[in-house]
């Protein structure tokens, strides 16, 4: 072990001195891997960040791991085999992934998380993540208004293994649980997928025919269930969603799905890899590991303005 | 070199001081607990160190709101947390004194509208459960980092003991009939642009005055 890694520090030490040698050499590659691009969602963070490392001079190698853990550790070591001065990482599961940024830490490459918390500190250089419980609230009080604090709800929560769907619902909870009045008929998981909430909802309809309310863990899923109530001719039904998407803002501004919280990912992909840049240029870590930010609610008023993850003003 | 050598215990030391200071996994009985207990952890500190910030914290609530709707920096620096998270709102520690001149007492997050300066019109919003809505008091305070926690999870669930207590020792003991009128005082927190019309505060402490 430790004469591997003593190889790859001569090795390292060898690159760098080829690089002062030969200035004209390829640009600095940063490895970008993120959940598959059929959500939205991280196809916005993969476009952010490979916007502002182009930007910045550097080459991106941009992959995706589809929430699978062993896939995701084969792509780490394609990072470290190419080189990766960084790699920005939307990871696939809390625990699993600790390891793989170990490896590549050991490697002497940085790893800059977004989206997703892993249960260790100390090993990513950063973990920038949306303020998932405080967005949870925000869609939480929307839907307790929207419901007038009472009648029957169903919630769709995400996949077990991504952190954030856990945190979201928490965050559901801990607003909509003070409502006494306020009636969870059935908790499903449909693990981000719009098809499988249509199906799921499809079934939870025909059991919980009266049914006033569907708060979901995400935008897809949000989808996916509106259109099952919308086939259902049950388009009364109050949708609220999470992410922010182009999608659900269409559904809002037409009258569809009642709300989201938007996750400002294009802003939180791009600021991952300035703090890259920013080691890999000047060496300077960023201030704190873990930096947390704040979602914003996203209805009637101002869906208009939602484009790409972002708010324009 | 050699002679820097006596001086690693002390600065470990250091290290330590600063650091325990904030960690929200300290118990009672002195050892290390394993478990985090957010409800447990807000019982222990309030009366010790969450009431004594906000009063030393608090500035008035007219001064308050004006510095932070000109320049909230300068607001945040004097009666709020530097360091709160970069792109997050400022919170502020705030005291206020007035009149309510409204009550919402439908709603399971109830509240009352409070007159400060005498005008007759609403200048803040001050919740009074048993719905407490929002992170204020947590995130007013200098000593709490979402650094110090494992997850999410766990400083979410920190936020919401805060709520929880203030519910439980405070605001279910004030009275809910006939509200308009009466004088109110509050020490608390709110959280720039948290109110949909209004600063929305949650107490610490509260009191409401007899019927007029």
């Amino acid at each position: 072990m430790k004469l591997t890694r003593r190889m790859t520090l001569a090795a390292f030490a060898g690159m760098l001195a080829l690089g002062t040698a030969m200035p004209a050499c390829a640009a600095d590659l940063i490895a970008i891997i993120t959940p598959s691009h059929d959500n939205p969602f991280f196809k916005a963070e993969a476009v952010g960040a490979e916007a502002k490392a182009k930007e910045l001079g550097y080459e991106a190698l941009v992959l995706v791991h589809d929430d699978d853990a062993n896939k995701q550790s084969e792509l780490i070591d394609t990072a470290i085999g190419r080189g990766a001065k960084a790699i920005i990482l939307d990871n696939a599961g809390a625990d699993a992934t600790v390891a793989a940024v170990q490896k590549a830490k050991d490697a002497g490459i940085p790893s800059f998380l977004i989206d997703r918390e892993i249960n260790a500190t100390g090993v990513a250089m950063a973990q920038i993540v949306s303020n998932n419980y405080q967005g949870a609230q925000l869609g939480a009080q929307e839907f307790v208004k929207l419901m007038g604090e009472k009648g029957n709800f169903v919630e769709l929560v995400g996949k077990e293994s991504d952190t954030n769907a856990g945190i979201r619902s928490k965050g559901y909870h801990d607003v909509i649980d003070d409502y006494p009045d306020l009636k969870m008929v059935a908790q499903q998981s449909a693990n981000w997928s719009q098809t499988e909430a249509y199906s799921k909802m499809e079934s939870i309809l025909q059991a919980n025919p009266d049914i006033k309310g569907v708060i979901s863990g995400n935008d897809t899923m949000a989808m996916g269930a509106y259109a099952a109530l919308a086939a259902a001719n049950r388009k009364d039904v109050i949708v609220v969603g999470f992410d922010g998407s182009n999608d659900v803002r269409d559904s809002i501004t037409s009258g569809g799905i009642k709300g989201t919280v938007l996750q400002p990912a294009f802003a939180q992909a791009q600021m991952a890899v300035e703090q890259a840049n920013d080691f890999i240029k000047n060496k300077k870590s960023p201030a704190k590991e873990k930096q947390l930010m704040d979602c914003v609610l996203v209805n009637g008023e101002n869906a208009a303005k939602l484009e790409t993850f972002a708010l324009t003003n | 070199m050699l002679n820097n050598k006596p001086n690693w215990p002390i600065l470990a030391l250091m290290v330590c001081l600063t650091a325990c200071k904030i960690l929200p996994t300290k118990s009672a009985d002195g050892g290390n607990a394993p478990v985090f207990n957010p409800d447990k952890t807000v019982e222990e500190i309030w009366a010790a160190k969450v009431v004594p910030y906000l009063q030393q914290k608090a500035g008035p609530f007219p001064e308050v709101h004006t510095l932070a709707t000109t320049d909230a920096a300068a607001a945040g620096a004097k009666y709020g947390n530097p360091n709160k998270q970069a792109n997050a709102p400022w919170t502020f520690a705030v005291r206020l004194e007035g009149k309510i001149v409204a009550a919402n007492t439908q709603s399971r997050a109830a509240t009352v509208d409070i007159d400060v300066d005498g005008d007759g019109k609403a200048d803040a919003r001050v919740q009074i459960g048993p719905a407490v809505r929002g992170t204020a008091l947590r995130d007013s305070l200098d000593f709490i980092q979402f650094n110090d926690f494992t997850n999410q999870i766990d400083f979410a669930q920190f936020g919401k003991a805060f709520n929880s207590y203030a519910d439980k020792t405070v605001l279910s003991k004030l009275p809910r009939e006939a509200l308009e009128g009466r004088s109110a005082k509050v020490l608390g927190a709110y959280t720039l642009g948290s109110g949909q019309d209004l600063p929305l505060v949650t107490p610490a402490e509260a009191e409401i005055g007899s019927k007029p």
